[in-house]
């Protein structure tokens, strides 16, 4: 399968733990310090052992200079799409243009139910997730005339004013793993954003994954390159080699370009909550892995 | 009318998206100038504006010391029970900085183009009470129960509580009908009003109806700020001019904190430099001594314990103390290993303070007074059921006072692995136990055996001196020259003579030393201890070792652990000390590292302690493991009885000093055997089996209740002189609560 051509991205997955209450912003700000492009976190705002992950987010924007922020992915139940629109937009205009948007259709129905939210059905999910995208793409495309206008089955905004435009065009990335999330990814996402470990086949479904959405594209008027394909991925560092992504940084490289030239993923989000780990990721992958697939590119 | 809050000033500014620096900087520069407070409108359909919320924790990332509110935050467009995590994390986030302004909502035409739910203004009344409730649940996370309210505009039906904010997040609300105003009485802590848009008069009718709706609450109308914005136009004219307006509205109408509206440097500037300090001076003329310490809110009053005289806390103490219904009081309440409810948790930070702290808990003769520097107590019960409990956590530094001597001075709240951490730059070490996490306080009044112990005794052999509040309050110092008696007597045996404020130790230089951790199959349970202990014997003061065997699980052999500290940083004689203890049973698993001591100690988690119930442990000392010992202690796992039994290598560098040089006294044995259970009776019975083997007991391992332990803990010898001088240091027996020596009874 193709490679996308996209420039690569290295970010890391950082446990949002509420305590001690700097844990996660001192784990972003070393990967800052690193070098990384990205620094991502999960959201489950009925966890309360986590931080809220857009005021995380926040916080860290403001703690940090370069690397970019996403929620990875927000839980959109819980989170109204024209506020979470604005909010975004603020926070891209705060930062100077460094948040992109991981979305997620939600999932743990009985918690966000708990909490006072709606519960729906996958299918609905799915729905709900297109319409609330339909929202905040208008919110954020202030240059056009008129107000907000999406009559959808779960959300709505009737004439709701348009803006603030966020300081760049911010990429939705949707966590996709199912035909009608992976349909929805090509047809209007910037960006998808799976998980290695939860992926069934491993690395080897990626092709079969990747094609949907590029079917879904295409059936969009799409280029299958308007759809940037990142990775959540576990591993370890070690002396030896044992299995994928467990053992030396090159090794980590030779894998990473792998999944590259092969299935087209250009964002390698590391989970970790270790600063070792993360400074080796940046310092020694990450390099690694551009060259290697510079390289390969160049032909 | 004025409520005694101290007068506070803030800002507030237009978030304009457009210029998103501009705010910031603005927000800035009034931290700069000495504001209290920075705060931001919410309109989240207002596409000129930054999201207040996203604005405000930027903020809270670029200031340090204000106070960040949103100046109202919009609630119809916010879910309550994610809004109360987000406040948590803002709080948390900015170290206790957030103060949550919530308005009913406004402009409902464009909150419903936004998608959000609109609400004639009675409606929008009580959404905002039941959202109150559920933000005051989230937070209250002393509940452990599920959040269960179902009211007619918001449902939350079994969501978990937390995480919990920093600090007591005052809630404030925009108020200015009837309806909003008696809300504000029964459920806020401050209220926020735009002087602009009242009628003359409209403050002192809104003060009566929310100090009636307080009241008629059981609240104190004192526990809710009034809070005034206040536009720089209003405020045209000369500094003074701004001093008269503003001064009846404090004086007459209870104002206790101004917020300026306005986007323009010079004005803020102004407002700082010539209206704040003058009009703070003409309140202080007007209403002298009026200004009260913060008054905690009735809900919380109303957990307090009887028999406490909370209001009379010495004021040094107030600000730092915790109380039932306070946040952060589900951090302090337990301990470790055990449950507690204190009425009051006292933090004095200096030795002055621990004195007033002792004379407030000597007023209340019949509650429980604890004592708790880390709050890994087992004997002690550094946590009580309606007492107090004196926490000197905060007197924690750790000062290398004189590298070459070696001599360390350390407070009883600081952590071993903080230790440890702080000597290690130095190349020192001092012998402590193996948790990183356990309190100074409490160990080294003890004893302290860890892995340097053979080689380098016992913590307490270490120290040269100790600061300490007595009964009486007077503080003393005790060394072998200087209350000799004393010194003896805390070495041992401390917690039973006052707090101890501060530990002069002599550190030794240690490098690298040796780790290693073994697994073995421990089937023969027996063979194995019986080898342990033998090995152990023969081996150098070096190596200091420790076995932990597991129960037999169902269907699987049982392990043992054993952990071993070679101080040594020669990878030779690591190994050579380390061979034979390999060949002591069947190994499943091994690592060796040479490592720092620090780094072993590194092992304790940061969390606050979570404690339930009480632990059931019993101690004992053992001169030999000999093979009926190692008989009966395989039968004391096989019985079901203990989950958790350990031995540790004692002996060495213990060993050389003499039984009666400190009131710990178990000098010649090799052996420190301890157990844990759950069922106390079961455990007691078991282990007085043991008895024929054993002798004495490491009083910090030991929770059986039963008088014969003091026996066990003390040698005759060593009783009968503590009981003397406790009645010299502490007749009236006010610390008691761990292994209490009762003073010895004098006939006159
Ligand atoms: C996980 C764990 C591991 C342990 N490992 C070891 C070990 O390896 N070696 C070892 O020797 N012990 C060990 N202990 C026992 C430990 O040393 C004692 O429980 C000790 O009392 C804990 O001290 P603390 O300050 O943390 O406890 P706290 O609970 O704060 O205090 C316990 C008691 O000590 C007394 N005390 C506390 N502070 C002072 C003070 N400033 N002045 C006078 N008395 C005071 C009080 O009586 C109090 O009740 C361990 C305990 C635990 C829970």
């Amino acid at each position: 399968m193709p490679d996308y051509g996209h420039d690569l991205l290295f970010g890391t997955f950082v446990t949002p733990s509420a305590s001690p209450a700097h844990h996660a912003v001192d784990l972003a700000v070393a990967a800052d310090r690193a070098g990384l492009d990205l620094v991502t976190f999960q959201d489950h705002p009925y966890q309360p052992r986590f931080h809220d992950t857009w005021t995380l987010m926040s916080y860290v924007a403001s703690r940090t200079e370069r690397i970019r922020l996403s929620g990875n992915v927000l839980s959109l139940p819980l989170r109204q799409p024209a506020v979470l629109a604005r909010s975004a937009a603020s926070l891209d205009l705060l930062s100077g243009g460094r948040v992109e948007l991981g979305l997620g259709a939600g999932a743990f129905w009985d918690a966000i139910d708990a909490m006072g939210g709606r519960r729906l059905s996958p299918a609905q999910a799915v729905v709900a997730l297109e319409e609330a995208i339909a929202i905040m793409r208008q919110i954020w495309a202030a240059d056009q005339p008129g107000g907000v206008h999406v009559k959808g089955d779960y959300y709505a905004a009737d004439g709701a004013k348009r803006g603030p435009a966020p300081a760049h065009d911010i990429g939705v990335w949707i966590g996709a793993y199912k035909p009608k999330m992976l349909a929805l990814t090509g047809k209007t996402a910037d960006g998808w954003l799976p998980s290695l470990p939860y992926l069934p086949g491993g690395p080897a479904v990626l092709g079969d994954l990747n094609e949907r959405i590029d079917e879904a594209a295409a059936s969009a008027g799409r280029s299958p390159s308007d759809i940037r394909r990142l990775l959540n991925i576990n591993g370890r560092f070690g002396d030896t080699s044992t299995s994928l992504l467990n053992g030396p940084p090159d090794q980590w490289a030779e894998e990473l370009a792998g999944l590259t030239l092969e299935h087209g993923i250009t964002g390698f989000v590391l989970a970790t909550d270790d600063e070792y780990t993360t400074e080796l990721f940046a310092a020694e992958v990450a390099p690694a892995t551009r060259e290697l697939v510079a390289a390969e590119r160049r032909g | 009318m004025h409520y005694g809050h101290a007068l506070t000033f803030g800002t507030f500014l237009t978030p304009t998206a457009t210029e998103p620096a501009r705010v910031v900087s603005l927000a800035t520069r009034s931290e700069e100038l000495g504001f209290d407070l920075v705060s931001i409108q919410d309109h989240p359909y207002q596409p000129a504006h930054l999201d207040a919320w996203t604005l405000l924790t930027w903020l809270a990332g670029r200031t340090r010391r204000v106070t960040l509110a949103p100046n109202v935050l919009n609630l119809p467009l916010r879910d309550p029970a994610v809004l109360a995590g987000a406040a948590s994390s803002l709080d948390r986030l900015s170290g206790g900085r957030l103060a949550l302004a919530l308005g009913a909502g406004a402009f409902w035409k464009a909150i419903g183009a936004m998608g959000g739910r609109t609400l004639s203004p009675g409606e929008s009344v009580t959404a905002l009470s039941e959202a109150i409730d559920i933000i005051r649940a989230s937070w209250d996370v002393g509940d452990e129960r599920p959040i269960r309210l179902n009211g007619e505009h918001y449902r939350v039906d079994g969501a978990a509580r937390g995480p919990e904010p920093a600090h007591d997040v005052p809630l404030w609300l925009g108020a200015y009908k009837p309806r909003m105003l008696r809300l504000l009485g029964a459920k806020g802590d401050g209220w926020v009003v735009t002087h602009q848009l009242l009628r003359p008069g409209q403050l002192a009718e809104g003060n009566k109806l929310i100090d009636e709706a307080a009241v008629a609450a059981g609240r104190d109308p004192r526990e809710i700020r009034r809070l005034l914005n206040v536009s720089g136009d209003f405020l045209g004219g000369p500094g003074e001019a701004w001093v008269d307006a503003l001064l009846p509205l404090v004086v007459e109408d209870g104002v206790g904190t101004f917020i300026l509206a306005t986007d323009d440097t010079a004005t803020l500037e102004r407002f700082a430099g010539e209206v704040a300090p003058a009009l703070r001076e003409a309140v202080d003329r007007e209403l002298p001594g009026t200004s009260l310490p913060p008054l905690r809110r009735a809900a919380v009053r109303a957990r307090r314990r009887e028999g406490i005289a909370y209001d009379d806390v010495p004021a040094a103490l107030a600000d730092a103390a915790i109380e039932p219904g306070d946040v952060g009081y589900a951090g302090v309440r337990s301990t470790y290993l055990r449950g507690g409810a204190p009425g009051l948790v006292l933090r004095p930070r200096t030795e002055e303070e621990v004195a007033e702290a002792l004379a407030f808990a000597r007023a209340h003769p019949r509650l429980p007074l604890s004592l708790r520097s880390g709050g890994h107590g087992i004997s002690g019960r550094s946590t009580n059921d309606g007492g107090i409990v004196i926490d000197v956590s905060r007197l924690n530094s750790i000062e290398v006072v004189d590298p070459a001597r070696r001599r360390v001075h350390i407070g009883p709240g600081a952590r071993w692995a903080d230790v440890a951490a702080a000597l290690a730059p130095h190349g020192l070490a001092l012998t402590s136990g193996d948790y990183g996490g356990v309190g100074v306080g409490g160990l080294a009044t003890a004893g302290g055996l860890g892995f340097l112990a053979r080689e380098h005794g016992l913590t307490i052999d270490h120290l040269r001196a100790v600061r300490m509040v007595l009964a009486d309050g007077s503080v003393v110092r005790a060394s072998d020259d200087e209350n000799p008696e004393l010194f003896w007597a805390v070495r041992g045996a401390g917690a039973n003579f006052g707090v101890v404020t501060s530990f002069e130790f002599e550190a030794d230089e240690v490098g690298d030393v040796g780790w290693a951790r073994l697994v073995f199959d421990a089937s023969d349970t027996a063979g194995l201890l019986h080898r342990w202990g033998a090995t152990q014997e023969a081996a150098p003061r070096d190596v200091t070792s420790f076995l932990l065997v597991g129960p037999p699980r169902r269907g699987r052999p049982p392990v043992a652990h054993l952990m071993a500290m070679v101080d040594s940083a020669d990878p030779e004689t690591v190994l050579d000390r380390l061979r034979p203890f390999a060949e002591i049973g069947p190994l499943h698993d091994q690592s060796v590292v040479l490592t720092s001591y620090a780094s072993v100690m590194a092992n304790a988690s940061p969390e606050a302690h979570n404690g339930h119930g009480e632990p059931v442990t019993r101690s004992a000392f053992a001169e030999h493991i000999t093979p009926e010992f190692a008989a009966d202690a395989e039968r004391l796992l096989r019985s079901g009885a203990v989950y958790f039994f350990q031995i540790r290598a004692v002996g060495g560098a213990v060993a050389d000093v003499p039984p009666d040089a400190t009131a710990y006294a178990h000098r010649s044995a090799n052996f420190s055997v301890t157990t844990f259970g759950v069922d106390r009776r079961r455990v007691d019975a078991e282990w007085d089996r043991l008895a024929g083997h054993l002798d004495g007991l490491y009083l910090s391992f030991e929770t059986d209740p039963r008088p014969e332990r003091l026996a066990d803990a003390f040698p005759p010898a060593t009783l009968r002189r503590l009981r003397e001088l406790k009645a010299t240091y502490d007749p009236g027996n006010v610390f008691r609560d761990n292994f209490n020596v009762t003073p010895e009874r004098r006939s006159h």
